[in-house]
């Protein structure tokens, strides 16, 4: 941490006519994990994130960090520094992780044999990275074993593969990322857009940043001469918040929806084929089961995207003609991201990059806004690094990068969730979701129901989510809406879509925060409604009872026209 | 012989109906296949959506009044003996719903708590290590809300032991209510509230009008009249969106009048409903008994009660498309010989243009504007006819408001012409 470089010779570290060293914006995986290795390597940061840490592609993407088998043909770097990027998350943050094994049916089609001879020499091939993430070797299955291993499986197939993948809380690795950073002294702002990147009119160096929070409507300026976006999908809208055009961070985004189905309906992840021959998969996780996913350029609202039904019946059909069981299952929800793929214009969606690059916007006349684009989860790590050396290059520290080694917050020591449930008092399940979520940190929820009792009880009771941890991540977490709560605890996601815990969580947030209790209530309706908006899209007989049983007990009491009154305010 | 009917469903809409029938003289069975939105129900008693008449006494500032009930509403109030339905044109009774809203509604579950008449006064909220039950942030929402400003009403949060039992920090809302079915046991929180008022009096100067409790207050009978004479203030319950111990009073209280009207009740779900030359028959799946009448009432509830069922084509298609396609909602029963559609509030419903079914991304949920499809989907029933002999009544019935006070009104006039 200390600069080997001489101060005289650094570019802005230290100097005092800024207040950070760096504005990193964008609270996805790119940003905090730049924010997290800037501010160990002793740089001073500010993160600025618009709606929520994780809101855009970071959470709502597969919930993997896979070695990307399906990148392997074009793109065998990414293949590897993926597979060597996820050993490295699952060193420092052990807790976050869970296997997924998958199961590759290979179809009886003409060339079937050969076919699966070819793909045996694939996962050959993709053997070598398996040790880089401790997985497993792949194997070849008969119809028969397939079958034994995974029975509800069905279709015209010769056998199958299978494979071994690392499943990931997207929105977990975000903030325990954030968490670190702010610990290691960096400013956070969450909900907090940047509204301009102010920069000189002679040089074009950067001078400060202006921000608003969305949510009091209070504006700010931090001054700075660097400035990172690593806005996903956003790229080219923040870089026009700097005076850059908007081409200069181009990015070609594909909408991603993904189907939550109650319960593990499967121990194998199964992959499968769209009706225009697109890789799909049902995958077991944490308490769920998620179908996924569609890639389609994406035009519309970043702030706003949602699955459709359209959508959501192309990928059932897909995932029916290997498990049909899938058509008469609980769905209870769906989630969308946009990802954020280089720009090239011909080609078809499924065969855009993954690869990753860093835009130095200096010949474009703003030199100190660098942008990040592309990526993706498993390499995430990867990419911080990549952006942090610059930015030490750029004030001249020495300093190399250390986040493969040091855990993040939480991933420091193993917690044994049957005595802690003990200790606290509380339902073992509930316990090891807790431990999940936060490794050791649990132990921080746990002093806190030590300290008062009454904290142990639960709120959302299908997670299930105790008051503890959602006082937790409010105070530690910035979280500042029913909606973040949900996004970091999991809580009112589950059957009964927060019909029971919504409202209590908005009262809990509305202490926390010091907010008028009306808020809390608005914001307990505003999350209610949308969580209904994107389950009504994958609608089957037995969700529409609970639907309609949950109309009735919102109606009842919260009234349905919450929502509508509160436009403008925090959701 | 008499005249004999069935009436399907044991709802509010079922029980008026019978209860209208069987003051005619009539012979009324009444099956019942289990809780819908009555059982589950969350002792509101609405007569319209209340969140419109909230909004728009709001807008005009004017008081929120209580409308017009018929008599036969009344009388059929007054023998399940578990409402409070206020004179027409009085103040509207207003109910605390654990959520934090202060809300009108037309009548309450006597045990829920009205704090429609008090003003410039404070309620009471008793502190419990319960999930759900925070005295604080619930006093805090509540106070904040538009009426108790209004009414300058104050909702003040204080320490009483009103639990007995460590486990009842735990047990559902349920089991705690049924606790307090026991007298000693409600003499005894009976005491503790007492104790509570006494010292509040003491440390402070304000007027306390009532005490407002979770939905804990008895699931047989309501308990809050006899408590609150021990207390020497109203005591009352919080409103609970579904499934509390007022769905539970409901069931008590239609054993009660089912009991007393004579009706027999059969527990099981009908299967099928046909037409044998002039009589109908209904088929209850359990026992595969025939129970045969001159009439049939279906007072089966909506999607809520799985009466009716949302059951897309595509549910049904395995890896390929559907075998054969039908329209997305169907009724629970079959019937031979009686026509029966649904219908979306007044759109009927056909197999329409897609073999997939309707989207309903953003039609399934209600919003300000606009009523829910899966609140307006139903059998067609003009005037609460099905066809010759048939009647329906309550939730099943297409584009009538999901309200009580509608389904026993339906309920009355299936039983007063069937």
């Amino acid at each position: 941490m200390v600069p080997a470089v001489p101060p005289a010779q650094r570019q802005t570290l230290g100097r005092d006519d800024i207040d950070v060293d760096v504005v990193v914006v964008g609270g996805g995986v790119n940003g905090t994990g730049v924010a997290r290795d800037a501010a160990i390597r002793g740089m001073k940061v500010a993160l600025f994130e618009r709606n929520d840490l994780a809101f855009g592609a970071s959470g709502n993407n597969s919930g993997m960090i896979h070695g990307g088998p399906r990148y392997m043909l074009n793109d065998p770097k990414v293949t590897a520094t993926s597979c060597r990027d996820s050993g490295y998350i699952q060193a420092i943050a052990p807790h976050l992780l869970f296997r997924v094994p998958f199961l590759m049916p290979a179809e009886n089609t003409g060339r079937a044999k050969i076919m699966f001879a070819l793909t045996d020499a694939f996962f050959e091939a993709y053997d070598r990275y398996q040790p880089l993430k401790r997985g497993k070797r792949h194997a070849m299955l008969t119809v028969e074993e397939m079958q034994k291993l995974e029975p509800g499986l069905r279709g015209r197939m010769v056998g199958g593969f299978s494979f071994d993948e690392w499943g990931i809380d997207g929105v977990r690795l975000c903030t325990a990322n954030v968490v670190d950073a702010h610990e290691r002294g960096a400013r956070i702002f969450v909900g907090t857009t940047v509204e301009r990147i102010e920069r000189r009119q002679d040089s074009g160096e950067v001078v400060a940043v202006h921000y608003r929070d969305r949510m009091t409507g209070q504006t700010g300026m931090i001054r700075t001469h660097t400035v990172v976006n690593a806005t996903g999908a956003w790229a080219p809208i923040t870089t026009s918040l700097g005076g850059i055009a908007p081409a200069r961070a181009r990015v070609r985004p594909g909408k991603g929806i993904h189907i939550i189905y109650d319960r593990r309906l499967v121990n194998y992840a199964i992959t499968s084929r769209t009706i225009d021959g697109r890789q799909i998969f049902i995958a077991p996780w944490q308490n769920t089961s998620v179908v996924g996913t569609t890639d389609d350029d994406y035009y519309g609202n970043l702030d706003d995207v949602r699955a459709t039904s359209e959508e959501v019946r192309y990928l059932v059909q897909g995932i029916a003609r290997v498990f049909p069981a899938i058509r008469t299952a609980r769905a209870i929800g769906t989630y969308a991201g946009v990802r954020p793929t280089l720009h090239v214009y011909g080609p078809l969606e499924d065969e855009l990059s993954r690869e990753h690059e860093i835009i130095d916007h200096a010949p474009h006349g703003a030199p100190g806004v660098y942008s990040m684009i592309g990526g993706k989860l498993a390499s995430y790590r990867m990419f911080a690094e990549e952006m942090t050396d610059i930015l030490a290059t750029r004030f001249g520290l020495s300093a190399q990068s250390s986040t493969h080694e040091k855990p993040l917050p939480g991933g420091d020591l193993v917690i044994d969730a049957a005595s802690l449930a003990e200790q606290m008092q509380i339902e073992p399940i509930a316990a090891r979701r807790l431990t999940f979520r936060h490794g050791s940190r649990a132990l921080r929820v746990a002093e806190r129901v030590r300290e008062r009792p009454r904290e142990a009880c639960t709120v959302c009771v299908c997670e299930p989510v105790i008051e503890a941890e959602v006082r937790h991540v409010i105070r530690h977490e910035w979280a500042r809406s029913v909606a973040d709560v949900s996004r970091r605890t999991r809580l009112g996601l589950g059957a009964c879509g927060g019909m029971r815990c919504a409202a209590r969580c908005g009262q809990i947030v509305a202490q926390e925060l010091g907010l008028s209790p009306q808020v809390g209530l608005r914001q307990a309706a505003n999350f209610l409604v949308k969580q209904a908006q994107t389950r009504a899209v994958a609608l089957g007989p037995e969700q529409a009872r609970q639907e309609a049983l949950a109309i009735g007990a919102v109606r009842a009491e919260l009234g349905v026209d919450m929502p509508a009154e509160t436009e403008g305010l925090a959701t | 012989m008499s005249r004999r009917v069935v009436v399907v469903g044991a709802g509010v809409a079922g029980l008026s109906a019978a209860f209208a029938a069987r003051k005619r003289g009539i012979d009324v069975t009444i099956v019942s296949a289990g809780a819908g939105a009555s059982a589950l129900g969350s002792g509101a008693v609405d007569d319209q959506p209340w969140e419109a008449w909230f909004s728009a006494a709001r807008a005009l500032g004017e008081p929120l009044r209580a409308r017009a009930l018929g008599d036969d509403v009344r009388a059929f109030s007054d023998a399940l003996g578990i409402w409070d339905l206020p004179p027409a044109d009085g103040p509207a009774p207003l109910v605390a719903t654990a959520a934090g809203r202060v809300r009108p509604a037309r009548g309450r579950d006597r045990g829920l708590l009205d704090v429609g008449s008090y003003r410039q006064t404070t309620v009471l909220v008793p502190r419990a290590p319960r999930a759900g039950w925070d005295a604080d942030a619930i006093a805090a929402t509540l106070e904040s809300e538009f009426l108790s400003r209004r009414a300058e009403l104050r909702f003040l949060p204080v320490d009483a032991p009103i639990l007995r039992f460590v486990d009842e920090a735990r047990i559902s809302d349920v089991d705690l209510a049924m606790r307090h079915d026991e007298p000693s046991r409600l003499s005894w929180l009976g005491d503790r509230l007492r104790e509570m008022l006494t010292n509040t009096r003491r440390a402070c100067s304000t007027t306390v009008s009532a005490v407002l409790l979770g939905p804990w207050l008895g699931a047989d009978h309501e308990r809050a009249t006899t408590l609150s004479s021990r207390v020497g203030v109203p005591v009352g319950e919080v409103l609970v969106g579904v499934g509390s111990a007022a769905g539970l009073r409901f069931e008590a209280a239609r054993q009660r009048l089912l009991e007393q009207l004579s009706v027999q009740l059969v527990n099981g779900r009908v299967t099928m409903l046909r037409r044998v030359r002039e009589r109908m028959e209904v088929v209850v799946a359990e026992d595969d008994a025939t129970l045969v009448a001159d009439a049939v009432v279906l007072a089966t509830g909506g999607i809520a009660a799985g009466s009716i069922m949302y059951s897309p084509p595509d549910q049904r298609a395995g890896e390929d498309v559907p075998t054969t396609i039908s329209p997305s909602f169907s009724y629970g029963i079959e019937t031979i010989g009686v026509p029966i559609t649904l219908a979306l509030g007044s759109d009927r419903i056909d197999a329409g243009g897609s073999i997939f079914g309707p989207a309903l991304d953003t039609s399934a949920w209600p919003s300000r504007a606009r009523v829910g499809a899966l609140e307006l989907v139903g059998i067609e029933a003009s005037g609460g006819r099905v066809c010759q002999d048939v009647f329906a009544a309550g939730d099943v019935v297409a584009g009538k408001r999901r309200t009580v006070l509608e389904a026993v009104a339906m309920g009355l006039r299936a039983g007063q012409t069937v």
